[in-house]
């Protein structure tokens, strides 16, 4: 997706399609690596990725509300919506690949490249900070950006994006005045009454203010507050998690970047189901009890992004049973990771997410 | 902000805190010495609690481990999660064996006279029994507080429903209770008119900090068929409701608490986890809810110890066993407590020394704080310590439903029938709640993992097969357990006997325990209620009960199997007097002034309400004044230091 200077409304709906798109799009690989890793192994790693999850979900959710607040529809069930894996992330000349994947250390570094913190802000204003790379791949996490000029930019982080997103919040409200910009009905909103579990309070946005904290909270949580490892809230944001993992240590409030002090934290980097990479629906032989487990995965997934945009489009209550399908997806998960693909020697099985390539189960 | 996820500090050594006089020694960090632990250290005052048991992990990991336990564990008893600890041994209800006429039953923990042998049970671990509990919180009815005014039945309490009410509030607050107040609205005895009452159980249109928990489908299917059962009972005609209970586990906040929590929406309060989790913040409807929350949404007493220990006012010395309350013969007073504190669970080597308080509250349970005061050989001026012994005896009854009712779903119980809880009969026979089981025959039958070994053993079934019989043998079980009312007795006793102690020389609870009549008439008319229930529901009745049951009683001619509540109670009743009762309604030691026993000891009667609500309440009754005490003493202090330092300097 290509996105242009935020000019009017409809191209902030664009880059909040895209934000909830970028926030889904960690999903998969996180929740997989998680279950790849064997019944009663990892417990503390599984935990730590998992607060990232029910975060990234939060952030998912938040991207919804704010959109919602100027008028604008989340699309969770429009073709591409869920990427294609590999996908990319734009780091320049070192464009590397965002897999589904087994848990490991090279996993992790690149969890850790996906929530690697903004670089340094000047004067707060961010288009200036872009990288310009020549990178054609149409399949990224983060947009390009087409400058006024004309040239193709790329988002360094997704703290940078956001911060896009908040500055053109800004500039519209003041351009439209705020109460005709935010004039999305406020019913559409998830309100904590339905927002299930933790990772923060979620945010109704009905004004600039409630839009500017959503934006700040996803991008601290994230990547940190201004170059600290902890955000606001006092939580360590993404990247120091995943940190912990690769460091083999927790962190401790008023400990710095690269340097954490607290408990030990083990892994048993063997204790893992060694996944097929980026596995596609042709890798399991057709008629075979993988592809059937796969095809009802992909379906049932597909499903489930369709009642979380029913509840983004005015029917907040369904939020909470929709969310408790992911229970449902979690043992269906392991119904493909725990099975060796037939003819492969040790590769198992993993679910694809190829939601474009199956039939909706039911109408929501 | 979400929960705190900040370092928990309380590491302490036992030299160290030998050395200290704390404001107030809390024996027991269950949910009644964390409540106080808690209320005491906020308000500046230091604390020292000492737990028998371990558990000072309060990590998440540390609470997987014990998870991982009770899923490997052969037998899923309450304590299951817990590793066999003989240097504080707590009861375990699988080694409980019937008793043999004249000989006392010495195999488990608490070693039982009879004639009644009960499998209750109680956790010794910090945290306290809440780590096993099934956390339904109901609060007791105006006239369970007036047994014997109106029924000229057990005692009268010290205090009035509508005195504990605020402190009911704050419990259920603390505690976190998913809850619909309208569901608790049936009809009532009015105290003082002793008539029915329509006045609501709960005053200014209060709510509970967080909605029901979503009534199963199988309370639906039976509330289908039960709803609108009319039945006469001593005169009082009674129409049945399938009623949804209020209960300790995260759901979704309520809006309208907002009036009772500051203007703020209840935030529930997650695992507790010294790093962030984000688990347990709602209930998922994970079936084995007891004895542990897979993911803690149900509530334990660690979620308020954890908050005590925050305050950095709060040590904690697990694996430290109050072993003797010491007292100055001259004034009366409690001066410490004796320790016994043992390094390895696997190993009898102990140290012993002495801590030191200005305030002692014994908050070790029913049992054990009896046995601890009657151990410490201390006078009792009533002569009631251990006596009145109480818990709710469990009829159950289990049988078939026609249709597949998707046992074995949802929360260990979220419905059942209430409306045997109050009413005129009560001058007659014990009142009950009945409670309807999601997990299907569990407690009965040990299912679904009975049925399992049935199908693979005797049916030789595997795969596809064995998955269909399962499912259609455990999907239409239908369990309801009969919690009936009984009455203090001082025949019912929890005494001492040098003869038996346990490794670390400790002495032994001895129960002396029989199930009243009066609440035998309840078992029976349960009995018979359910057969009329099962009828309605077109169920099979599948109960037997075994005359070789431990818990087997005779009762005008039919058996039944007794189970115990968990609901220990009553060995420390609140009274008016020293001579009538053991405390007062502040749950202050008559005979000990700065000694208090706190918890469902305290309590005369218990009704048909789950105790742990109940005492919570009265917890923070007792917090106000421990804390005003610790005030005066201050204030002395104060007054008295620069006379000190005139002298000194």
């Amino acid at each position: 997706m290509t996105l242009r200077e935020i000019n009017d409304v409809e191209d902030l709906y664009e880059y909040l399609y895209a934000a909830i798109q970028l926030e889904h799009a960690t999903i998969p690989p996180y929740i997989t690596s998680m279950y790849t890793m064997k019944p009663n192994s990892n417990l503390e790693a599984y935990n730590v990725i998992r607060v990232i999850v029910v975060e990234e979900m939060l952030h998912l959710t938040l991207a919804a509300n704010v959109l919602n607040a100027i008028g604008g529809a989340p699309n969770l069930i429009k073709e591409g919506f869920v990427p294609e894996f590999p996908t990319y992330l734009p780091n320049g000349e070192e464009d590397f690949e965002v897999n589904i994947e087994s848990f490991s250390p090279k996993t992790i570094d690149n969890f850790l490249m996906i929530e690697r913190p903004a670089r340094e802000y000047q004067d707060g204003h961010v288009p200036k900070q872009f990288t310009s790379f020549k990178n054609t791949s149409r399949k990224r996490i983060l947009p390009t950006y087409i400058s006024a000029e004309g040239e193709e930019k790329h988002f360094y982080s997704i703290g940078e994006f956001y911060a896009f997103i908040g500055e053109g919040l800004t500039k519209l409200s003041l351009k439209l005045g705020e109460e005709e910009f935010f004039k999305g009905d406020p019913e559409r909103q998830i309100t904590p009454e339905y927002y299930y579990s933790g990772g923060g309070e979620i945010i109704p946005v009905t004004n600039l203010e409630s839009a500017l904290e959503a934006i700040r909270l996803i991008s601290e949580q994230g990547e940190g507050f201004e170059g600290a490892i902890y955000d606001n809230e006092g939580e360590l944001s993404h990247y120091y998690r995943f940190e912990q993992i690769k460091l083999g240590r927790y962190y401790l409030a008023g400990d710095t970047a690269g340097n954490p002090k607290g408990k030990e934290l083990t892994i048993d980097w063997d204790a893992v189901y060694n996944i097929k990479t980026n596995p596609k629906m042709e890798d399991y032989p057709e008629e075979s009890e993988l592809y059937e487990a796969n095809v009802k995965f992909n379906t049932y997934y597909k499903n489930f992004l369709a009642k979380i945009n029913d509840a983004f489009n005015g029917n907040p209550q369904n939020l909470i049973p929709a969310i408790g399908e992911m229970f449902v997806l979690k043992n269906m998960a392991y119904e493909l990771i725990h099975n060796p693909i037939p003819g492969k020697e040790g590769v198992y099985g993993a679910p694809t997410f190829e939601v474009d390539k199956v039939p909706e189960i039911s109408k929501v | 902000m979400s929960n705190d996820h900040s370092k928990i500090t309380y590491t302490i050594d036992h030299s160290t805190a030998s050395q200290k006089v704390y404001d107030v020694v809390i024996v027991g960090s269950g949910i009644s010495g964390s409540i106080l632990a808690n209320e005491i250290a906020k308000e500046g005052f230091s604390v020292l609690i000492v737990e028998a048991g371990p558990g000072k992990d309060l990590s998440l990991t540390g609470y997987e481990k014990l998870l991982n336990t009770f899923y490997t564990a052969v037998t899923k008893d309450n304590n299951a999660p817990y590793k066999s600890n003989p240097n504080a041994p707590m009861p375990r209800s699988p080694k409980v064996q019937k008793a043999r006429l004249g000989h006392p039953n010495t195999d488990n923990y608490m070693v039982q006279n009879g004639p009644f042998v009960t499998d209750t049970s109680y956790s010794r671990v910090v945290g306290g029994t809440t780590m096993h509990w099934e956390a339904k919180t109901p609060r007791m009815l105006p006239e369970d507080f007036k047994m014997r005014t109106l029924f000229d039945k057990g005692l009268d309490w010290p205090i009035t429903y509508r005195e504990l009410q605020p402190y009911y509030r704050m419990a259920e607050k603390e505690i976190g209770v998913s809850g619909n107040v309208e569901s608790q609205e049936f009809k009532h005895l009015d105290p003082i008119t002793k008539e029915f009452s329509e006045t609501s159980l709960y005053a200014d249109n209060y709510v509970y900090p967080m909605h029901q928990m979503p009534p199963s489908y199988l309370d639906k299917c039976v509330a289908k068929d039960i709803n609108g059962t009319t039945l006469e009972l001593d005169g009082d005609k009674k129409e049945l409701k399938v009623r949804s209970f209020p209960q300790g586990r995260n759901g979704i906040p309520n809006v309208e608490y907002r009036k009772y929590n500051n203007g703020e929406v209840y935030r529930p309060v997650a695992a507790v986890s010294s790093h962030q989790a984000e688990i347990g913040e709602r209930c998922q409807g994970n079936n084995n809810c007891t004895p542990i929350c897979p993911v803690q949404a149900k509530y334990d007493a660690r979620k308020t110890l954890a908050k005590a220990l925050r305050t950095g006012r709060v040590d904690l010395l697990p694996q430290t066993i109050a072993s003797k309350v010491v007292v100055n013969p001259e004034n009366g007073r409690v001066t410490s407590i004796e320790y016994k504190n043992y390094k390895d669970v696997n190993s009898s080597e102990y140290e012993s020394g002495v801590l030191k308080g200005k305030i002692f509250i014994l908050a070790a349970n029913a049992i054990e704080n009896a046995r601890l005061m009657l151990a410490s050989g201390l006078k009792s001026t009533s002569n009631l310590m251990g006596k009145n012994f109480m818990d709710h005896p469990y009829l159950l009854c289990w049988g078939l439903l026609p249709e597949n009712t998707g046992t074995f779903r949802g929360t260990i119980c979220t419905s059942g029938i209430s409306d045997i809880r109050s009413g005129h009969f009560r001058r007659k026979q014990a009142a009950f709640a009945v409670d309807i089981h999601n997990d299907g025959w569990g407690w009965a039958t040990g299912s679904p993992y009975t049925n399992l070994l049935d199908i693979v053993d005797n049916k030789n079934k595997y795969g596809t097969a064995l998955r269909k019989e399962l499912v259609s043998q455990v999907s239409r079980q239908l369990l309801l357990a009969f919690m009936v009312e009984m009455l203090p007795e001082t025949s019912n006793k929890i005494s001492v006997n040098p003869q038996y102690r346990d490794r670390l020389g400790n002495m032994r609870p001895v129960v002396s325990f029989h199930v009243p009549d009066y609440s035998m008439e309840g078992v029976a008319y349960g009995r018979e209620l359910s057969k009329q229930l099962f009828q309605r529901l077109g169920a099979e009745d599948y109960s037997i009960y075994d005359p070789l049951d431990y818990g087997y009683v005779n009762y005008n001619g039919s058996g039944y199997a007794i189970r115990g509540g968990n609901h220990i109670a009553g060995t420390h009743i609140m009274g008016t007097s020293e001579r009538n009762s053991v405390v007062n309604f502040k749950q202050r030691s008559w005979d000990y002034d700065n000694l208090f026993l706190i918890g469902a000891g305290s309590m005369p009667t218990i009704g048909t309400s789950n105790t742990t609500l109940t005492m919570a309440a009265m917890c923070f009754l007792s917090a106000e004044e421990v804390i005003k005490d610790l005030k005066k003493i201050t204030s002395k202090t104060e007054i008295a230091s620069p006379i000190y330092n005139s002298i000194s300097g």
